[in-house]
């Protein structure tokens, strides 16, 4: 299937979608779903009035820190796992524990913990996506091909330069690939954690679901999936700029 | 002599001890529990220096599971969530696996939904929440609906890259073995799926699970969401995680599950 023909595909997909969308708006009232053309206009008024952009703005700083933490820790937590099968057996269950861990069944404990406030938010963010960055990394470094670090130990090789000349490059394309996953479970922890404590963003969206109108709401969300498909694609970008070899790694993206 | 056959005795019965001893920590369960007790012994360190209000030691966990199990009431709530996880869950697995059959088997059907499902897959599912106030109201239908929106997506993707990515080779050669689409699709495609269905399944109750507690706290607080906030009012931090604990367990359960059966139903997909 050629560019073009895919594109045109892509385009009729979406076109269709709005308009089946703008059809059961009209049927069914704006207090019930808004169709796209009452969504517009709301959207560019929020968009003028500045307050959308402001409260999220707010609460991706406070994910980045979170988000930022499971990272640090996460990564080469993840490639100890993988490198040192004692570390895998004392950590793996714990980890797998976290990954299927409700973060909202946390929320209430975490309230009583951290209060409501900054800790409280971080504290969600980094135990979501903790466990995907840590668990791509462990893949990532449990998959490193034998034969490259043979290939290091012909060419002697010091361990400084098998870590940072082998399995740094090796890894790298996990570690992307883990905070794509990560970050997409960050943003949906931050979202729980404020609509749990009507707060920021999440709690915007949770009060304006309260309106007579969906119209607020919708936009809301629309601002929401933009940012998570640009930060994803953003990080795809960078993982690409940094190690052109990403995409042959990473053919399912 | 009756030294060299006593020694020899014991240098074997040394070798069994130690080919035991290494039997014994090759097979999985031993590391796992090391790895438990470490972790166990680590929540209890940290628990001390902690007032018990915040966070409760293990051992106050376990004596709230042993009491709330012996009335009966928390197995009883339990049981009453499972309800509105397993409808989610089962709508969600016939409106997503159809679809995402088609999807990973039809470039064109593919290429249109993509952007769109793409699009609704970036949203996070709880944001979805007042809409399905507005919609289903507070009650057993927002719960299922919440449920059913958490894993739809997740599975959705799943089946549509494991259906794109069936090997071409093995339907080439069935093709080129005379085989009609029928017995294509009933004796290649269908067996060819299994794998990733059963990925799909084990994706779709993790999230389900997450779902389950989710609806029960966002929407009218109900069986285990009612449990924790009670819990929460009275500062009861080993109740709420003895319902956290639950969760995770059985959580992890039924993805144990699904890998068993997984490997007894589909023994020629080995996986490592």
């Amino acid at each position: 299937m050629t560019r073009s023909h895919i594109l045109f595909l892509n385009l009729t997909g979406i076109a269709l979608f709005l308009c089946l969308w703008e059809i059961a708006g009209r049927a069914m009232g704006p207090s019930l779903l808004a169709a796209p053309t009452v969504v517009v206009p709301e959207y560019i008024r929020l968009l003028m009035a500045g307050d959308m952009l402001r409260e999220l703005a707010g609460s991706l700083r406070q994910m980045l820190v979170g988000f930022g933490l499971a990272c640090i820790i996460g990564m080469p937590l993840g490639a100890l796992m993988g490198r040192i099968r004692t570390i895998d057996l004392l950590v793996h269950p714990w980890v797998s524990m976290i990954v299927v861990t409700s973060a909202a069944a946390l929320a209430p404990i975490f309230i009583l913990m951290f209060g409501t406030g900054f800790e409280f938010r971080v504290a969600i963010v980094f135990v979501s996506s903790f466990g995907y960055v840590t668990l791509t990394a462990y893949h990532g470094a449990r998959g490193i091909d034998p034969k490259m670090l043979d290939v290091g130990n012909a060419f002697s090789t010091g361990p400084v330069e098998t870590y940072s000349k082998i399995i740094l490059p090796a890894l790298f394309p996990y570690l992307i690939t883990g905070a794509r996953l990560g970050l997409i479970h960050a943003i949906r922890a931050m979202v729980m954690a404020e609509m749990f404590v009507l707060v920021g963003y999440g709690g915007l969206i949770f009060q304006t679901g309260q309106d007579l109108s969906t119209a607020p709401l919708i936009s809301y969300l629309v601002t929401l999936m933009a940012v998570s498909v640009g930060a994803n694609m953003a990080l795809g970008w960078a993982g690409r700029q940094i190690a052109p070899w990403y995409d042959s790694k990473m053919a399912a993206g | 002599m009756s030294q060299s056959s006593e020694a020899a005795a014991m240098s074997s019965s040394a070798d069994l001890a130690r080919i035991r001893m290494r039997d014994i920590f090759a097979s999985s369960w031993l590391p796992y529990l090391a790895s438990i007790c470490a972790g166990l012994m680590l929540w209890q360190l940290i628990s001390t220096q902690l007032p018990g209000v915040i966070f409760a030691s293990p051992v106050a966990v376990a004596d709230h599971l042993v009491g709330a199990f012996a009335s009966g009431d928390l197995p009883a709530r339990f049981a009453n969530s499972l309800r509105h996880m397993i409808l989610g869950l089962g709508l969600a697995l016939l409106v997503a696996v159809p679809l995402g059959m088609l999807m990973g088997r039809s470039e064109t059907a593919f290429h249109m939904c993509n952007p769109v499902l793409t699009a609704l897959f970036a949203i996070p599912s709880v944001a979805f929440v007042p809409f399905l106030i507005i919609w289903f109201g507070v009650f057993f239908e927002a719960r299922v609906a919440l449920v059913f929106v958490m894993c739809v997506f997740d599975i959705l993707i799943t089946v549509t890259a494991g259906a794109r990515n069936i090997e071409p080779r093995v339907i080439q050669a069935a093709r080129s073995f005379g085989a009609n689409r029928r017995t294509t699709f009933f004796s290649v495609l269908l067996p060819a799926s299994y794998p990733f269905l059963m990925t799909a399944l084990r994706i779709g109750t993790i999230r389900a699970v997450n779902g389950m507690i989710t609806a029960e706290l966002f929407f009218a607080a109900v069986n285990l969401g009612e449990y924790m906030e009670d819990a929460s009012s009275v500062f009861d931090s080993a109740a709420m995680l003895s319902v956290v604990f639950c969760l995770s367990l059985f959580g992890l359960l039924a993805q144990e599950l699904v890998k068993w059966a997984e490997a007894r139903l589909l023994p020629w997909h080995v996986r490592s």
